[in-house]
């Protein structure tokens, strides 16, 4: 086989990789700047122009620092969990359609939803077990809830991204995103707001953020963690929020396509691309900011008393809408 | 009883009761059937060469009755006062720590304050105590505390909180022994920095003392000052002129609004709440700003001084101050709708942590965790003291009990405090600010107290007639608060700890003096 240099520069480039990894820093810095605003401070101002680079430098200083690993933590599940954890992610991130297609170029399969979905499970699964694998009690617990938690969201999450799927007749994302004439937003906006709280549980922010919950647990699973793997436990959970956006944008937004669309479609698909994405951000920060951290027994309760069946029931709406009421309007 | 039985009426200013050792319990019995929520404010030990004093400060109908009694130093036995008022518990221990009376029939005579290494038979505060008899020992055999931490007692699991803990900002332990996620047991242990506060103020002048006092908490730091140099005050019988109380009133309630801002947006921390943390923390710095344009100083105030305060207010400085509070009490109105109204800070702190009012009495709490529970004690109610007589407020009191409520107490005082303040600054008269008094103090003894931010602080001054004092007591809100938190944790959720730990507004550096 013929190395494709096209193919290499999609993956390794744009919109692979590279691209991910530098928007993944830019999200971050989006982040935190929004949150410093509604928390009435500056945020990072220093690095670069409006501390834009404030994240990268992050990453850099911590992969510069002494790498430690604690006596009796489980070495080899120490030091790979991190570094499979952020793979999986960005690996499940280049199977959507960023500027029109995928980054992986014809990836796309039959069903490839739920390989994604998948993905992200086994990557949590992986954050789990590097908390497990530091040896170290507030690990430990830090490294259950994220298993607790996550277990428990991401029933629901997965219910709530089959109504998209419902709506568009195809477990294929590229096929989910081409049938939105109209955004799923609008046609299930149920399912839209229940994902994006399911989300916001799986993202672990408040007010769903227990295992990072610094007065419990001091760092959660990350506790132990230093150095270049800290930064890749920072890195998965920069691109978990990002992959989280992507996902929204893809199942209820229209994925890449919008309405101002001339000239060369790439660079069109890229914008409304970001655009979007960077308000699904905004949205997820906006509730981080105005609420408290629930407690672990009540964010339980509220997952399978609440979440569940509610997104049971949209699941039901969606389909019963699909089946006979949105074919005679459209 | 009969003869051992002796009322002094005008005795340090307070009504107090000469008793013999072995009838202290009597005395106190009688008094709680006249008064049922009668409780205990501080037990002062006091060296008198050949015995040992200990003076029972004792609160019941809104006043302070002190029970007096003597043991010998070579045999300081004396029976417990724990099992009549709950609160006495936490009290009794220090006295044995310090100056090592055994109180018979304790329940739990252990260390409190000292280290678990210190010396044996040596009483830091006795007179005869010297400080080169302090060897530290390599061995620590006595260290019972931290081998219990590794046992686990079949479902039981020992969580320790703390000396260095994130949820603790300052160093002091709490041994929980936890079921699943239900606290079983709480063991505290403080003094991990004990200054010995009490011994070095016998060293310095009362004018050094001020400022030594002042800083056994940064927080409330003029309430220490103000409640130290009233009791020498009382002691030399001066008259402060009206200016000068009026502000000192003012001084000590931008003390509390700062400490009460502290507190709130700290609240919003442990629960993870951090836009209501900055919130409150940037709405702090005008308080703190008000006390520098006040004092000089932004927050160790030093603006007390024998005989009334250091600065005189400038009459061009008033609608600063007045046009800061209009702001912050807009605010604070914000802040009321966000406490009725967030249903997430509501779910952490609503039914968490709840102290009943028959509980509160009992381990006798002091300031907004009482006044919480529905116990409406406020010393600038019940004894005005600087201007308070003269300034109408409200005492702010709140039924539920629960982290939420004493939450809530916190905050309407912010507003009452605004008021107060707005007020004094109306009717402040013309006059000096202070007077001059002598450095050599009258030979004598008083207490005192005041309604420092986080509860009822009580400071008891016995002056030998020369420029150093003979004994200084203080008995801080935390160290009266401390035994409630045993009973709020018990029975609770692990996660409820921290919130419902941070809405006692523990102060450590209080505890450790």
């Amino acid at each position: 086989m013929v190395l494709d240099l096209w193919f290499v520069f999609r993956v390794l480039v744009f919109p692979g990789f590279t691209f991910l990894f530098f928007f993944t820093m830019f999200c971050d810095w989006v982040e935190r700047k929004i949150e410093a605003r509604m928390q009435n401070r500056v945020g990072p101002n220093f690095t670069g122009p409006a501390g834009i680079l404030q994240p990268f430098a992050d990453i850099v200083k911590l992969l510069t620092k002494e790498d430690i690993v604690p006596r009796g933590a489980k070495k080899t599940v120490f030091k790979i969990a991190p570094i499979l954890s952020f793979s999986i992610i960005v690996f499940a991130l280049s199977f959507l359609p960023i500027d029109g297609a995928a980054a992986i170029p014809n990836s796309s399969f039959a069903g490839d939803l739920i390989f994604v979905m998948a993905l992200i499970t086994i990557a949590n699964f992986f954050l789990f077990l590097s908390g497990w694998a530091s040896a170290n009690p507030y690990g430990d617990i830090g490294a259950a809830r994220v298993l607790t938690q996550f277990l428990g969201y991401d029933i629901p999450l997965f219910l709530l991204a089959l109504a998209p799927a419902f709506l568009a007749g195809s477990l294929t994302i590229s096929a989910i995103v081409a049938n939105q004439y109209l955004p799923f937003v609008l046609l299930a906006p149920w399912a839209f707001v229940l994902f994006i709280i399911a989300l916001q549980a799986e993202l672990e922010k408040d007010p769903f953020d227990i295992p990072h919950a610094e007065s419990e647990v001091v760092g959660g699973l990350e506790t132990e963690f230093c150095g270049g793997k800290l930064a890749f436990l920072r890195l998965t959970r920069d691109t978990q929020i990002v992959f989280g956006a992507a996902l929204v944008v893809e199942l209820f937004l229209g994925g890449p396509s919008g309405p101002v669309f001339f000239g060369l479609p790439a660079f069109w698909y890229f914008l409304w691309f970001v655009l979007k994405l960077l308000a699904v951000v905004v949205i997820t920060e906006y509730v981080t900011c105005l609420f408290a951290r629930l407690r672990i027994d009540q964010v339980l309760t509220a997952n399978w008393k609440v979440i569940l069946p509610l997104s049971v029931l949209s699941l039901t709406l969606t389909i019963a809408a699909a089946t006979w009421i949105y074919p005679l309007v459209v | 009883m009969g003869a051992s039985l002796q009322i002094q009426p005008a005795h340090l200013g307070k009504a107090s009761i000469q008793v013999k050792a072995d009838s202290n319990r009597d005395v106190l019995k009688l008094l709680l059937e006249t008064d049922k929520s009668a409780g205990i404010v501080a037990l002062t030990g006091l060296d008198m060469g050949e015995k040992i004093g200990l003076m029972y400060h004792i609160r019941t109908n809104g006043a302070i009755v002190t029970i007096r009694t003597e043991v010998p130093k070579e045999n300081p036995k004396i029976p417990t006062i724990t099992d009549l008022i709950q609160g006495a518990q936490f009290h009794e221990r220090e006295v044995a720590d310090l100056f090592g009376v055994i109180f018979e029939g304790h329940p739990n005579p252990a260390r409190l304050v000292l280290p678990d290494d210190w010396p044996e038979n040596l009483y830091p505060l006795r007179k005869d105590a010297k400080i080169d008899d302090v060897t530290v020992k390599t061995e620590n055999p006595k260290n019972q505390a931290e081998t219990a931490q590794a046992q686990s007692d079949g479902d039981i699991v020992n969580i320790i909180i703390g000396p260095q803990h994130p949820a603790l900002l300052e160093p002091e332990k709490f041994s929980l022994k936890v079921d699943g996620e239900i606290v079983k047991h709480v063991e505290p242990r403080i003094g991990y920095v004990h200054r010995g506060v009490e011994k070095a103020a016998e060293q310095r002048t009362y004018l050094q003392d001020v400022y030594l006092v002042e800083r056994i908490c940064g927080i409330c730091n003029a309430c220490h000052a103000a409640c130290f140099v009233e009791t020498v005050e009382k002691i030399m019988g001066v008259d402060v002129p009206l200016r000068g109380q009026y502000l000192r009133t003012i001084i000590l309630e931008l003390n509390r609004l700062h400490s009460h801002l502290l507190l709130l947006g700290h609240a919003g921390l442990e629960i993870g709440y951090e836009t209501l943390f900055q919130y409150m923390w940037r709405d702090r710095e005008p308080v703190l700003n008000l006390t520098e344009l006040l004092t000089g100083n932004r927050i160790i105030a030093s603006a007390m001084t024998i005989g009334g305060v250091r600065r005189d207010l400038k009459e061009t400085d008033i609608p600063k101050i007045k046009t800061q509070l209009v702001t912050l009490k807009k605010k604070m109105d914000f802040y009321h709708q966000i406490f009725e109204s967030e249903p997430s800070l509501k779910m952490r702190t609503k039914n968490v942590g709840t102290l009943s009012k028959e509980d509160a009495l009992k381990l006798c709490v002091v300031g907004p965790v009482a006044r919480g529970s529905g116990v409406a004690i406020d010393v600038r109610k019940d004894e005005p003291y600087e201007a308070y007589g003269e300034i109408p407020f409200n005492l702010i009191t709140r039924t539920e009990g629960d982290s939420w409520a004493r939450l809530m107490v916190r905050l309407d005082e912010v507003t009452e405090s605004i008021n107060i303040i707005d007020y004094a600054l109306d009717h402040m008269p013309q006059g000096p600010f202070r007077i001059k008094v002598p450095r050599v103090v009258t030979a004598g003894e008083a207490i005192n107290h005041v309604e420092a931010p986080r509860g009822e602080l009580f400071y008891y001054v016995k002056s030998n007639g020369t420029a150093y004092p003979e004994r200084v007591k203080v008995r801080t809100p935390t160290f009266a608060n401390i035994p409630s938190f045993i009973k709020i944790a018990e029975g609770g959720n692990i996660a409820d700890v921290p919130p419902s730990f941070v809405s006692l507004d523990p102060c450590f550096s209080c505890t450790d003096r």
